[in-house]
């Protein structure tokens, strides 16, 4: 894969945030598109068909040009890595493959130190963001309906993947706020989600 | 107005298969094909497809479902992938002997041993022979496509044949690309409503499939070969008539893709041929003279236009992408059919095979430059070494 085009990664949990961690990736990479970028966002073929609560991978691809490599299976190098359940940094190397100069995005009430406590790689993060999604928009939603290969019946970002969107722009310049507002349903909690993220710049 | 979408190719299909106004659907969950079922089963539910939804026991079940619906006079639909497809066997050549137009979406998948998930062309190859009608979409829009073109080719009075539309599993199936929904009225012109000569009806009684005896049995398998050969001028048609609808500027037959002054060229079909253009135009771009080769019906194999297309190359490189164990070239099933083509020209190319893209793997641009040297090879030394390299377990090239 070109070095060009970014990588995203989100780690969520199985069946009850599967939707959520799609619509982080699909909610980047729309709002990327908006903004003349050639995109891309799938779920890990691997980890589906998903279990309850087991850790599960999405994608999103952006680049300036077009992807050359889009049936490559997973983001190797991925320059920002979102974790949709703290509680998934504690047995995973979330940051596997990430160079340098990284950004991490967790959903937590913990703050930042907290949370690093838990990633023995850190140093590779130039930036940690930490937004309480949940507390801004209660539990995650269930919805099965895009599962598998299919297309989402209700919208995108109604729920947890609003705020946790618009924490990222806090740490990154990957997409402009206004695009995600866009593309999200619940812009509230977007904006919530940019106001209330605490960032540690390392 | 036709409507941008992004879809993967299962979904993809689904609109197609609406848009096809499908009567009876059958389903039976395996990867990656299940969630063509799950958009369909969805529509069906909210009321946007009248159609009979009905869950098979397994797959020959499925494909014995929409034999009955299809013969009673029902556009059908059914799918498969990987052990699925080949769990059915048994039903393919009574639905294709019988003359029975059924469709059957296949998102391929590797057979096993071990279990594996990811895309590989051997589960539908292995049942090339049985006189469905037979290829491979290499992205989402074209899954759309051929699920329409197939239709209308299959259902025509002069074919009568059953349709394997085939795509990439994961790498179609899954990954989401540009879909242009065309109006429902665009369609409507394209694909006529589905009859049968003599469909099963109670109130005019005929036989579908009985025992007969061997004097008979002959007469039925030259019927099957002529609705083969038969098939190519109506597949003309309709892909005249789809272009012209659509607006789309497909061939019917073979794509060629930077052939003009090539001296080379991959020979391939599916998904993989994406990643394939990247790699001409960066090799084009340092001076490697090379094209590419697409073919979009396997069943019925278009040898002339195969011929033609590949006659004005030094070396053809034949992305293969299924296995045929213990085979003539000691690879897959495609440079088989590509040499026999070939044969009867006064000058032919020097061909070989590339073993790639089987059990999942993609194919990334590095392995068609490793496929391009190798080809480059051949035209130096004026012949061919080997007819199969598998692709990453060579120590040279």
């Amino acid at each position: 894969m070109a070095s060009k085009v970014k990588q995203i990664t989100v780690w969520a949990r199985g069946v009850v945030q599967d939707k959520e961690g799609r619509d982080i990736a699909n909610g980047l990479a729309n709002a990327a598109k908006k903004e003349g970028k050639f995109t891309q966002a799938f779920d890990n073929y691997v980890d589906l068909p998903d279990r309850v609560n087991v850790p599960l991978r999405k994608y999103a691809r952006i680049s300036d040009e077009e992807i050359e490599e889009r049936y490559e299976y997973e983001n190797e190098k991925p320059e920002v890595v979102i974790v949709a359940d703290a509680t998934l940094v504690k047995g995973i190397n979330v940051l596997r493959g990430m160079e340098k100069g990284g950004v991490l995005v967790v959903n937590t009430d913990r703050k930042p130190e907290d949370i690093l406590k838990f990633i023995p790689n850190r140093d590779l993060l130039k930036a940690i963001v930490c937004v309480d999604a949940k507390g801004i928009c209660g539990e995650a939603t269930v919805d099965f309906s895009g599962s598998e290969g299919g297309v989402d019946a209700v919208g995108l970002g109604a729920g947890m993947a609003a705020p946790i969107l618009g924490a990222l722009v806090r740490g990154t310049n990957l997409v402009k706020l206004e695009n995600l507002a866009a593309v999200v349903k619940n812009k509230e909690a977007l904006y919530k989600g940019h106001e209330q993220a605490v960032v540690k710049t390392l | 107005m036709a409507k941008e979408m992004v879809l993967s190719g299962c979904a993809a299909s689904a609109q197609a298969a609406k848009m096809a106004k499908v009567e009876v659907i059958c389903s039976y969950p395996i990867r990656p094909y299940t969630a063509l079922m799950m958009e369909l089963a969805k529509m069906v539910a909210n009321g946007e497809l009248d159609a009979e939804f009905i869950y098979g026991e397994g797959e020959h079940a499925q494909l014995s479902v929409v034999l009955g619906a299809s013969a009673a006079g029902a556009r059908v639909l059914t799918g498969s992938s990987g052990v699925g497809v080949t769990y059915a066997f048994e039903t393919y050549s009574p639905i294709a002997g019988g003359r029975v137009p059924v469709q059957m979406m296949i998102a391929d998948r590797a057979l096993d041993p071990p279990g594996d998930f990811g895309s590989e062309h051997t589960d539908a190859m292995s049942c090339r022979d049985q006189g469905w009608l037979m290829g491979w979409a290499e992205n989402p829009q074209e899954a759309f496509d051929n699920c329409l073109i197939n239709y209308r080719v299959g259902e025509d009075h002069r074919v009568l044949l059953p349709q394997f539309v085939c795509q990439d599993g994961y790498f179609v199936s899954h990954i989401p690309g540009k879909v242009l929904l065309p109006d429902q009225s665009q369609v409507d012109e394209f694909l006529p409503p589905y009859t049968l000569p003599h469909p099963l009806d109670p109130k005019h009684p005929v036989s579908h499939g009985p025992q007969i005896r061997p004097d008979q049995g002959t007469i039925m398998d030259l019927q099957r070969a002529q609705a083969h050969l038969d098939a190519p001028a109506v597949i003309k048609e309709a892909i005249a008539d789809f272009n012209r609808i659509f607006g789309r500027d497909y061939s019917p037959f073979v794509e060629e893709y930077m052939t003009d002054d090539a001296e080379m060229a991959f020979f391939i079909m599916g998904a993989h041929t994406m990643t394939a253009r990247h790699a001409i135009k960066h090799l084009r771009s340092k001076g490697v003279k090379i094209g590419l080769v697409k073919l979009r019906f396997l069943r019925p194999w278009p040898t002339q236009e195969v011929a033609e297309a590949l006659s004005k190359f030094k070396a053809v490189g034949v992305v293969e992408t299924s296995t045929s164990y213990g085979g003539a070239m000691r690879g897959g099933n495609l440079l088989h059919e590509v040499r026999a083509s070939l044969y009867d020209l006064p000058q032919r190319p020097l061909t070989t095979s590339f073993m790639a893209g089987l059990g999942g793997e993609m194919v990334p641009l590095k392995d068609f430059y490793y496929m391009a040297e190798i080809l480059s090879k051949m035209i130096k030394e004026g012949k061919t070494k080997k007819t199969v390299h598998w692709v990453g377990f060579e120590a040279e090239a």
